[in-house]
């Protein structure tokens, strides 16, 4: 409701197209439209599966990422959502129409590439009204709209310029005001950030996703930086080997990772191997000297192979974690990182090294630590969280 | 007191300048084109008596046998020009966006032709088009869609068509280098924005590799100026400035006109010349 409010206000301001009042509408009768659903989608290149039964569905106004490393097969997936690649099957449904035999010219979506994409021989203003025009919106129309984009984007000095004289974050503010302009029924963005400095792409974060939300449009974004996908969506898809592994809120999927794969592609993990213990509420891990009994969260299946999933940040040093895992380690490695210190130790009856990422008291992120330092690294039962081994 | 000194040494090995690298090239072009040029131009503009005139310039630009054999010059450049962007762009289209691993095999096959010598190459059009060569064969004796035999060759559009056969290749390589360089990520924003296969060829493919047709067509249209032996044998007579300053030079033996016949080629060649420079230093822009 409050979203649909907000939404409300733009319309008056910028008079900002019906059609997304119409998706406002939805939003506040609580109808979650599904407006993107891939079904069994499957593409190969000769011999080699990009995409393997992939199904994603994404609700009106969401914005879902697809992460994973290169190669995973994300990009395929959205080019096939854009009309680029035809799957060799499944289906995909746009606004709950099939689209998979259309072609892209025909599917009323916005695209946004990593290198902008804006066309050279064109001045602002003609890139942001190219869409419009194709449409065969009116001259009058077109510039008013064109108008209320600059003025989203605040380049409205800019209109008459040619992008190569934009800096990069102003190219790419004017691609999405291309892209939006056309109120496309879905947003596609390839690493929209990809080319920009590190400075520039955390606010470019904010800028994408407050536009995106201010105008509630459905979007899919595509990315292999993870910081990127955590702070940018509603959902992130985690990718690899042409399937999803794992869907759900950034908090989720990072807290709670389903897979080794996740754990360890979504920040830092330390992994841990072991059986589970006959009584079930435990997990047995070799050690040096046998092995070690570490307590879990939920019981499981006795006897069965289980891999622990542990957060570097989750790992505490110095204190005694009374029913959680209680190790005693050495530092062997100490890192300030600016926001946080990052250790290494080594835990000798574990026969192994763990990552520990703490944020130091005083000075922010200052080592506190000192290397060769003993001391206790402890655990809770529900900081380990138990991830399938593939 | 060494150390000072040392730098004072280098220099013996560098008295050699580095222009002077040129100078064998330099003497070569002076004594092979710049005097025969300047000869050239000097010849063109002294009279029978020895004073200077301008009468053979005003001639060649005033009288109308001469004016046509200039026009006819340029239309038939201009023409084989056109008909090479005609036929040139879509097999460079082809050649970069679609022929993939097969590219190497089509650039072997338009460069081919090049290979064979002109004297060859217009034979080989003789014998297509002579009176009882192989196209009138086949429309008279095998196909008897006509009686008699056509009267293919020694026309101008056998000259074109053989012409065209032997610049095409230019063209083509001119657009597909500059076509290479446009990003298909372009085309593919102009059709999500919904423009189809036509519409996004005409907004963002064709404006965007104009500067290849530019430079393709330059370059056509000035071989094509200057071309003499396919004329000679297959233009059925059309006469052009090559082929006057041939008959002027060997039948006429008017050296003069030849040579003012020559310094209007030349302003033709230059003038594109310039054109080209003109539209690379707008792409270097």
């Amino acid at each position: 409701m409050q979203n649909g409010n907000w939404r409300g206000d733009v319309n008056q301001q910028n008079g900002i197209s019906d059609r997304h009042a119409d998706k406002n509408m939805n939003k506040a009768t609580g109808t979650t439209a599904e407006a993107l659903r891939l079904a069994s989608v499957r593409k190969s290149y000769g011999s080699t599966a990009a995409v393997r039964e992939l199904d994603l569905s994404v609700e009106a106004g969401e914005l879902v990422a697809l992460l994973g490393p290169s190669g995973c097969g994300k990009t395929t997936t959205l080019r096939m959502v854009a009309g680029f690649e035809r799957p060799d099957a499944g289906s995909i449904r746009i606004g709950g129409a099939e689209v998979s035999q259309l072609p892209p010219h025909k599917r009323n979506l916005g695209m946004v590439f990593q290198n902008y994409s804006l066309f050279p021989h064109r001045t602002v203003a003609e890139n942001i009204g190219f869409g419009l025009r194709m449409a065969g919106v009116g001259r009058a129309e077109r510039d008013t709209r064109v108008q209320e984009m600059l003025d989203l984007i605040q380049l409205q000095g800019r209109a008459e310029m040619y992008p190569s004289k934009l800096s990069g974050g102003q190219q790419q503010r004017v691609a999405l005001a291309r892209s939006l302009v056309v109120n496309p029924k879905v947003l596609l963005l390839d690493e929209p950030l990809g080319a920009l400095d590190k400075s520039l792409r955390e606010s470019m974060q904010f800028e994408i996703r407050g536009m995106q939300q201010r105008l509630g449009i459905t979007t899919l974004l595509v990315t292999h930086d993870q910081e990127e996908a955590l702070s940018m969506s509603d959902k992130v898809a985690v990718m690899s080997a042409g399937r999803i592994l794992q869907i759900g809120t950034p908090n989720d999927i990072y807290d709670r990772p389903q897979s080794r794969f996740v754990a360890e592609f979504l920040g830092t993990s330390n992994i841990f191997e072991g059986k589970v213990a006959p009584e079930g509420t435990s997990v047995l891990l070799p050690g040096r000297d046998g092995e070690i009994a570490v307590p879990l969260e939920m019981a499981a299946q006795p006897g069965s192979p289980l891999v622990l999933s542990v957060r570097p940040e989750r790992v505490r040093l110095g204190e005694h974690a009374g029913e959680g895992a209680n190790f005693e380690a050495r530092v062997t490695g100490a890192v300030f990182r600016g926001n946080y210190a990052a250790y290494q130790l080594d835990v000798p009856s574990l026969g192994r090294e763990l990552f520990v990422y703490r944020q130091a008291d005083g000075p922010l992120g200052a080592v506190s630590h000192r290397l060769g330092e003993t001391l206790t690294l402890s655990w809770a039962p529900r900081d380990a969280v138990p991830v399938s081994a593939d | 007191m060494q150390a000072p000194d040392q730098p004072a040494a280098k220099p013996a090995a560098s008295v050699i300048k580095p222009w002077l690298l040129t100078v064998p090239a330099i003497l070569f072009l002076a004594a092979f084109f710049v005097l025969p040029l300047i000869d050239n131009g000097m010849r063109s503009i002294v009279g029978e008596t020895g004073g200077l005139t301008a009468g053979r310039y005003l001639t060649l630009l005033t009288d109308s046998f001469y004016l046509r054999v200039t026009v006819a010059t340029v239309l038939l450049s201009a023409g084989v020009t056109l008909i090479c962007v005609v036929i040139g762009y879509p097999v460079a289209y082809f050649l970069v966006r679609k022929a993939g691993r097969w590219a190497g095999l089509v650039i072997f096959l338009l460069i081919a032709p090049l290979l064979t010598s002109i004297i060859m190459r217009t034979f080989g059009w003789q014998v297509l088009f002579a009176r009882r060569g192989l196209v009138n064969n086949f429309l008279v004796d095998q196909f008897g869609v006509l009686s008699a035999p056509l009267r293919l060759a020694n026309s101008p559009e056998i000259a074109i068509a053989a012409l065209v056969h032997v610049l095409v290749p230019f063209m083509v390589l001119a657009i597909a280098t500059v076509l290479q360089s446009v990003d298909t990520r372009l085309e593919e924003s102009a059709k999500i924005l919904g423009a189809g296969r036509w519409r996004t060829f005409w907004e963002v493919t064709l404006p965007l590799s104009l500067d290849g047709i530019g430079t393709g067509a330059i370059l056509v249209f000035m071989i094509a100026n200057g071309s003499f032996v396919t004329l000679v044998m297959l233009g059925g007579g059309l006469q052009t400035l090559p082929l006057m300053i041939y008959q002027q030079f060997n039948t006429t033996r008017d050296f003069g006109m030849a040579s003012a016949m020559s310094t209007i080629l030349l302003v033709i060649a230059v003038f594109c010349l310039f054109l080209q420079l003109r539209l690379v230093r707008r792409r270097g822009a």
